[in-house]
């Protein structure tokens, strides 16, 4: 990992390579990987998805290319003042702040926009948005089980329990992980939930105290720091990783961004990505097998799962024998049908079932 | 022709239509009956095409003296009248031409003459002269001062309406400040409500006659309307042709044929048409004789293993020639006719008179007219196997002497089969052929005489009737191809006859003969007619007059080669004028011309218009609401079509009729200079876009530098290199080291340029690397013209003293696309 001053250098190198562009008497310009599906690469040694060697060139030849430059040396101009004053700023924060520079030229139409250059400067720098001082908006899910961890605040070191120390929400994961240390755990595994309705009703029935399971909630795509702690869970403590989703394509996707890495992120994979994370549910076997409650396949769904066969990340016995199957019943089920069995189903009975399966229990 | 000003009849068929009148009704009722038809419907337009008459008469008769035109038009209002006044510098007119000119409505009638000329376009000034008699009661008051004369001649001029004959009333000598040339001044009843299309007249007339210097004063004008003259070539000169055999029409080739002093065709046609020599005019004839008498079938001679014997028989025909020369006779004919392919009677018969010869001269027999006409009836009978007692028709196989072994076999039949078999596809059951071949063996039997002549008219009709008939009997098809085929087939093995073709007053005499033979001048392969006829105005002056009346961006023009339609030589010019002053709303303006003449009205009629809806403008870069129609935008198109006889749609003469071949050349001449404009307008758009870009990146990219140097705390860069390789430029630098001056020239863009540059120096520069300098006052300018190729920089060096002072101007490379730091 990079220190915040590494970070400022490589900023100011960036921004000293565009200037030795323009004093050569060439074109500056900008080269960074393609970010497209074609555009990812199986790393066999971390076993995570990468970009590929094709690239894309943003240069000043164009209006185009020659505002996303001068856009992006303001940026620059801004993280290196932010890293010398040790302030941070949300990514939105930085699409109000464009609006404050004395250049039209250089502000943002959009957040996406922002985004994408914050993303293209971790990319060409190496160095992540969190040590540029970058928050997403969103915060951190949170994390319920037996683990004992040292966060350090503003206000100074805190010790927590996230069983015994925290409420019926959890604890809360802060915007950048790695600045908690684990102290002492008595967890087995870790359960990753989509949904916050599944996360409650396993907390309520005990099913972390019970299991000794780490329950994160993802909430919808995982925000980095989720992925982040879920990858620091795998790699530091040893611990099992398993995802549970709703039984439909886009919620495979989840999965595929917690184990392998999502493709807007996907330099950053090696730092996220979990890929010996496995999926538990809800497959479409399940809902054959426990012939759950659902909703018959959209339009969309059927093209998301099309695309997902297609998907380098998805190109496994596993996946393909699953969405078939789920194209060939045409159905899908969320987590929640479980409860078509009572409430205690899915902790009593389908988890423990699936997890004794996986030789996780 | 000299200073005939008037050219009415042009057109024969306007010609005949107003002499025919003529003979009816006095010319004043004429006129009235017809006012319409001569451009003279109500006042606002009689007064247009009274000075479009004048203006035309005056340009060509200036035009003919080889004078470049000086046209002056006046209208003034005087009391309930207009006066129009015309005046030229063109060669004047004598007292004698007076009446022919001014006076006779139906004067000049050279119906066969063929010559581009302004005059085709309408009635004629005699018109404009009775419509203003007719009108206002005044004479027509005509001034002339040929040149070289001291004196002008002023003469008043009426129509006698009753027998449409001019008088001259007054005739005195006047002077006359113009060296020569003629004044016209007439008063009618008249009004201005035309006024917009006067002007779009004589504006346009200056466009297509850059030559000429127009001048118009009317009353509703401040001051006078002048268009000057922009070139001072005049139209190439015009030879007369005569017509092409393609492109006459039936009346007038009766009345050429009533005109001539030839006696045979073939002399008419050599003398009376272009293109036709003897060769052309024996195909002509061939053709006509075809039509005309048609062919003669053609049959084979009788084969060894055939009964019929033609020695046999001509010897049997001949009697008290002797032994000798009877069997030399009669075997030479046998042996000439077995050596040969098919042959018709005709050939029959010269056989027979060849061999005559020769045998009289072997032998010194006479074999007179009568023997020889019984030597070819005999062969003939032989031959054929028709006709065993000499009327040539009807009761023939079972005759005794000229049926065949076997007596099943009709005559003929067996080389119609042949025909027949060859001509229809081998799909055709054979019996059907067969049946084929001998219902038409047996119709041709019965053809009059037995040359069997038949016309292909005939012939047509004879095979669809065996058809029909084949078909009854034998339930097969004999489709229209089949029968074409056949008609084919026995057409081109039938002989063209060897008569004689009509004499020239025999064929004017009847009017189905002279049908034939116009039948067959259109049915022959002419040469197209020559092209020196005409006298395009050239894509160069197009373009000229365009930019004389049209304060335009961009100009383009094309001429297309010349072309036929029916034995008219015409060609097609168009010019487009696009941008600056020309309004940018509603739709292009669009000029159109006839032999230099503008046509003002019906121009919805016109096929000029047709075309240009036609086109794809979007394509060429201008705008067209629907992708068809009339286009939009700060355009003026103009079509010049020039021909020794322009088609329009109607006798008002305001339209081009929609004639294929000529649309087709129009499309092509519009597209033609349409594709220059394109060029242009993509161009400009580019450059639009590249100063766009320019004055966007010029913005954006110092701001850049400025940021990226305040980030990383070094001196801003320089960034002209940068932004002149982006803007694919070509760069001029000055690098300064000590005494030595260096100017780099980069060339950025994917073109090699070749560049002007002065650099103007305070102090002497020496050591010159290239170029040149002179010394001018105490500055000194150094020349240079470096070429620089596409991707490559040239430099040059001279030495000069430290305190000098420079000033750098670089031409050859559009400013777009220059950046200068020097």
């Amino acid at each position: 990992m990079t220190t915040e001053s590494d970070a400022r250098d490589e900023l100011i190198d960036l921004a000293a390579d565009f200037y030795d562009q323009f004093a050569a008497g060439r074109i500056p310009e900008l080269e960074l990987p393609t970010r497209t599906k074609s555009n990812i690469e199986y790393d066999t040694e971390s076993g995570v998805w990468t970009y590929g060697d094709r690239t894309s060139v943003r240069s000043a030849n164009s209006v185009n290319g020659a505002r996303k430059l001068l856009k992006a040396a303001f940026t620059i101009e801004f993280l290196a003042d932010q890293l010398d004053d040790d302030r941070s700023s949300t990514l939105r924060e930085l699409y109000y702040l464009s609006e404050s520079w004395d250049n039209d030229e250089a502000q943002f139409n959009s957040q996406d926009e922002s985004n994408d250059l914050v993303e293209d400067l971790e990319i060409v720098t190496g160095v992540t948005r969190e040590d540029f001082h970058m928050r997403p908006e969103e915060s951190g899910a949170k994390v319920m089980g037996p683990l004992r961890i040292r966060e350090q605040t503003n206000r100074g070191d805190r010790d927590i329990h996230c069983q015994l120390d925290v409420g019926q929400g959890g604890y809360q994961i802060p915007n950048n992980p790695d600045t908690i240390e684990f102290l002492e755990n008595d967890a087995e595994f870790v359960l990753c939930v989509e949904t916050g309705g599944m996360r409650d009703r396993l907390v309520e029935n005990g099913f972390d105290e019970e299991h000794d399971a780490l329950v994160v909630h993802l909430g919808g795509q995982p925000a980095r720091a989720t992925r982040r702690l879920t990858k620091r869970f795998r790699d530091e403590l040893d611990l099992p990783v398993v995802v549970f989703t709703d039984g439909d394509p886009w919620s495979y996707r989840i999965y595929g961004s917690v184990a392998y890495g999502s493709i807007k992120s996907a330099h950053l994979s090696k730092y996220l990505a979990t890929p010996e994370a496995r999926f538990i549910g809800i497959q479409p076997a399940d809902i054959v097998e426990y012939d759950l409650p659902s909703d018959p396949l959209s339009d969309s769904d059927v093209n998301a799962l099309e695309s997902e066969l297609e998907d380098p990340r998805f190109q496994t016995d596993y996946w393909e024998e699953q969405i078939e199957l789920q194209l060939d019943i045409g159905k899908k089920s969320e987590q929640q049908s479980l409860a078509s069995r009572g409430l205690d189903f899915v902790t009593d009975t389908y988890l423990p079932e699936r997890l004794d399966e996986m030789g996780v229990l | 022709m000299t200073s005939f000003q008037s050219s009415l009849g042009e057109d024969e068929g306007i010609a005949e239509e107003l002499a025919e009148s003529q003979r009816e009704i006095s010319i004043a009722e004429f006129f009235e009956k017809n006012k319409h038809m001569l451009g003279f419907d109500s006042g606002a337009r009689g007064l247009v095409t009274a000075v479009k008459e004048a203006v035309d008469n005056a340009l060509d008769a200036t035009e003919e003296a080889g004078i470049l035109p000086d046209i002056y038009v006046e209208i003034t209002e005087v009391g309930d009248y207009y006066r129009l006044v015309i005046e030229d510098n063109g060669p004047g007119i004598t007292k004698e031409q007076l009446p022919k000119v001014f006076g006779k409505l139906l004067y000049g009638s050279r119906f066969h003459a063929r010559v581009q000329s302004r005059g085709q376009q309408g009635i004629g000034i005699s018109a404009a002269v009775l419509y203003s008699q007719l009108t206002s009661g005044q004479p027509a008051r005509i001034t002339s001062r040929p040149k070289g004369q001291s004196d002008a001649q002023y003469f008043e001029l009426i129509i006698d309406t009753d027998t449409n004959e001019p008088e001259i009333s007054v005739d005195e000598t006047t002077t006359w400040d113009r060296p020569h040339g003629t004044r016209i001044e007439l008063e009618m009843e008249a009004n201005m409500r035309a006024r917009s299309q006067l002007h779009d007249y004589v504006k346009h007339t200056a466009v297509v006659n850059p030559h000429a210097r127009i001048e118009l004063r009317e009353p509703g004008l401040e001051g006078p309307m002048k268009f000057e003259r922009a070139t001072d070539e005049l139209p190439a000169e015009t030879t007369e042709i005569r017509p092409h055999p393609h492109g006459v029409e039936l009346g007038a080739l009766i009345k050429m044929l009533e005109a001539t002093e030839s006696y045979s065709i073939s002399g008419f046609l050599q003398e009376e048409f272009t293109r036709v020599g003897k060769k052309t005019a024996d195909n002509v004839i061939d053709e006509f004789r075809d039509v005309y008498y048609g062919r003669e079938l053609s049959w084979s001679p009788p084969r060894a293993h055939d009964d019929r014997d033609v020695a046999d028989a001509v010897a049997d025909a001949v009697a008290n020639k002797g032994a000798t020369a009877t069997a030399a006779f009669s075997e030479g004919i046998a042996e000439t006719v077995a050596g040969g392919d098919r042959l018709s009677r005709s050939e029959l018969a010269s056989i027979v008179d060849d061999v005559a010869e020769t045998v009289a001269g072997d032998t010194g027999k006479t074999f007179g007219r009568t023997v020889r006409g019984n030597a070819v009836d005999a062969a003939w009978r032989a031959i054929t196997g028709v006709g065993g007692d000499g009327d040539g028709t009807g009761e023939t196989g079972d005759d005794e002497d000229s049926a065949g072994s076997d007596p099943g076999e009709p005559p003929l039949v067996p080389d119609v089969y042949a025909l027949v078999d060859d001509a229809t596809s081998t799909r055709k059951d054979d019996a059907v052929v067969r049946a084929m071949a001998e219902a038409l063996a047996r119709r041709f039997e019965d053809l009059d005489g037995d040359a069997f002549r038949i016309t292909r008219d005939d012939l047509e009709r004879l095979v669809a009737d065996a058809a029909s008939f084949v078909a009854e009997q034998h339930d097969a098809t004999f489709g229209e191809t089949a029968r074409g085929n056949v008609v084919d087939a026995v057409w081109s093995r039938a002989r063209t006859v060897p008569d004689d073709p009509p004499k020239v007053r025999d064929v004017a005499g009847d009017r189905d003969t002279a049908a034939d033979l116009l039948e067959a001048m259109r049915a022959t392969d002419i040469l197209a007619p020559p092209t020196d006829c005409l006298a395009p105005i050239t894509a160069e002056l197009v373009e000229a007059g365009l930019r004389k009346e049209y304060d335009a961006d961009f100009y383009a023009a094309a001429t297309r080669d010349a072309e036929v339609h029916g034995g008219d030589p015409f060609i097609v010019e168009a010019g487009i004028a696009y941008g600056g002053a020309i309004p940018a709303e509603g739709s292009v303006e669009l000029l159109r011309f006839a032999n230099r003449v503008p046509l003002v009205y019906q121009r919805g009629a016109c096929a000029t218009t047709d075309v240009i809806k036609s086109i794809g403008w979007r394509n060429y870069g201008l705008d067209q609401p629907g992708g068809s129609g009339m286009p939009n935008g700060p355009a003026v198109i103009s079509i010049h079509v020039a021909s020794t006889n322009v088609p329009f749609t109607s006798e008002s003469k305001d339209a081009l009729a929609n004639v294929p071949a000529i649309e087709d050349e129009i499309e092509l001449a519009v597209r033609e200079a349409a594709r220059e404009l394109k060029s242009y307008l993509n161009k400009r758009r580019s450059m639009q876009q590249r100063r766009e870009k320019q004055d966007v990146l010029g913005k954006i990219l110092p701001e850049m530098a400025d940021k990226v140097s305040e980030v990383t705390g070094r001196p801003r860069p320089d960034i002209d290199g940068a932004l002149a390789r982006i803007m694919n430029n070509v760069s001029v630098e000055r690098e300064r080291d000590d005494g030595t001056v260096r100017l780099v020239v980069e060339n950025h863009s994917d073109v090699n340029e070749t560049l002007e540059i002065t650099d103007i120096v305070s102090a002497e520069p020496t050591d010159l690397s290239d170029g040149t300098v002179v010394d001018m006052d105490g500055e000194w300018f150094v020349q240079w013209k470096p070429e620089v190729p596409s991707g490559d920089e040239r430099e040059l060096t001279y030495t000069v003293a430290d305190d000098a002072e420079f000033e750098v101007s670089v031409g050859g490379v559009e400013t777009e696309k220059l950046t200068v730091n020097a």
